[in-house]
């Protein structure tokens, strides 16, 4: 008999320009958030895990050939992508009896494959911290836009009343509440990704070392 | 990268499936949610209808002469007054067998065989005036005569049984050929749904600005039980308080009054016209 109200998707089909188009940016934002929350969480775990069966591995068995042959089973772990580095630089030497540079040159090759994968582990999570930080602000942006074009309509309407007010704030509102909605998992997944990148890098920083020594005094 | 990409379709996905299934569950919340087509508001205590109802009109004989007569009557008892001021004052939440009290109360009040006399009187002076405008009484004429006297006297009976207080007064005050009880009941049942539709209009128009060119035209179609079963709004106002507060004072008034008999078994469309000028008034 009376007619119904469809709900937010209503609202959202009402809305103006500028508030649709600060609901597309917000939920590109969410999609592009999540694709790299997807894929981070896969690479990192996987990259823990197989750093951590390698790590068993090398302090199991003393050679290294071993070591070099079972590193080449894990492609994603960062511990046995820096002891293959290691291993390939130790292997070109044309002198192995000079220890000094032989130490030298592995440590260097260590330390540049340790810099690649730190830049590989942390490529795409700024993204999250920049949609955690600014994703609001977008959707606050769009909300006084909305609010803004709703008082104009209200000074148009000559009515005051609670009816006259409250959709035109309803559906500027949904702007708020879509950044909310894209910079919530955005934060939450950078503070993750940071901690476990922080955890691999410290495993870098700690086992480099142990992998230089254990070349140099192969027997 | 490449699983980066792939990651993305899946976000991208897994989103337009979220968007969908939220659409689909509104959808799904608001149809089960759906309101009923037709509304019964038991709350609301429903005023007479004016024009006078089946009920009224099937009352018993005694019952069905004395409204008319007794409030004829130039010099009624002051129960009788009573009755003819009552539908006067329009009362908002008037009790359905209120009209019918008046009519017990003047049947048995001595007035109402003076009020049958000057009954008969008035029937005799309209027969005197036809008879001198009719000078040469010819056969044709006089029955025409007789069948409009009796046409008239149908009429003034009708009057007296088909209508509560308020038509009783005004047929009575238009000296018995107004006839609003049997001259047009849809308008007595318009006019009533109109009063009870007014009493539930909950409007102010210090809310708004400017009341100038603020006008709803609506229609609302009645069921035979007096159930309002649909609202169409043919032109809404600018401004959605006054289109809301039309829309909750039809919805308050539902159920109206049962349709009269006249109307038959089948519903009715009637049409208004809200705006803030009318409401001032």
């Amino acid at each position: 008999m009376f007619d119904t109200k469809i709900g937010v998707f209503g609202l959202i089909s009402d809305a103006g320009p500028v508030v649709l188009f600060v609901l597309s940016v917000l939920l590109s934002f969410s999609i592009v958030s999540w694709a790299i929350i997807a894929f981070k969480f896969s690479y990192l775990r996987k990259s823990l895990k197989e750093s951590r069966v390698f790590l068993d591995f090398f302090f199991d068995v003393y050679n290294v050939e071993k070591v070099f042959t079972e590193s080449e089973r894990y492609k994603h772990g960062s511990l046995p992508k820096i002891f293959r580095s290691g291993y390939i630089e130790y292997q070109a030497l044309d002198d192995r009896g000079n220890i000094r540079q032989a130490k030298a040159r592995i440590s260097r090759a260590i330390k540049r494959e340790a810099n690649t994968e730190n830049k590989n582990l942390s490529t795409l999570v700024p993204f999250l911290a920049t949609v955690g930080n600014t994703a609001p602000f977008i959707g606050l942006f769009g909300t006084v836009w909305g609010i803004m074009t709703s008082f104009h309509t209200i000074s148009l309407t000559q009515s005051a009343s609670l009816a006259a007010v409250a959709p035109g704030i309803s559906e500027a509102l949904i702007a708020t509440a879509a950044g909310l909605a894209a910079a919530i998992p955005a934060v939450i997944g950078y503070n993750y990704f940071t901690q476990q990148i922080t955890i691999i890098e410290r495993d870098i920083e700690e086992f480099s070392p142990e992998f230089v020594a254990a070349l140099l005094n192969e027997p | 990268m490449k699983k980066f990409y792939l990651w993305l379709v899946v976000a991208a996905a897994t989103h337009a499936v979220v968007l969908c299934a939220a659409v689909f569950f509104q959808i799904w919340n608001a149809a089960k949610n759906v309101k009923p087509k037709i509304v019964s508001v038991t709350l609301v205590s429903l005023p007479a209808p004016v024009g006078g109802t089946q009920e009224v009109s099937d009352g018993e004989g005694g019952a069905e002469e004395s409204p008319v007569r007794v409030l004829a009557t130039p010099a009624p008892s002051p129960a009788v007054e009573k009755t003819v001021q009552q539908p006067a004052a329009k009362k908002p939440q008037q009790q359905p067998q209120q009209p019918l009290s008046p009519k017990i109360v003047v049947e048995k009040s001595p007035a109402s065989q003076p009020a049958n006399n000057q009954l008969q009187k008035a029937l005799d002076r309209i027969k005197q005036n036809v008879d001198q405008k009719t000078s040469p009484p010819q056969p044709s004429s006089v029955s025409t005569l007789n069948s409009a006297l009796a046409k008239l006297q149908q009429k003034v009976q009708s009057a007296g049984t088909g209508n509560g207080g308020a038509s009783g007064s005004s047929s009575v005050g238009g000296g018995g050929g107004k006839g609003s009880g049997t001259g047009g009941p849809s308008k007595s049942y318009k006019a009533a749904v109109a009063s009870i539709i007014q009493q539930n209009w909950e409007f102010s128009g210090i809310l708004l600005k400017n009341s100038g060119g603020m006008a709803v035209y609506v229609r609302i179609n009645i069921l035979p039980d007096g159930t309002i079963s649909q609202i169409i709004f043919d032109r809404k106002a600018v401004s959605e308080y006054l289109n809301n507060s039309v829309k909750k004072a039809i919805q308050k008034s539902s159920p109206l009054p049962v349709l009269p008999k006249e109307e038959g078994s089948r519903d009715v469309w009637i049409g208004f016209e809200f705006s803030p000028e009318g409401l001032e008034k």
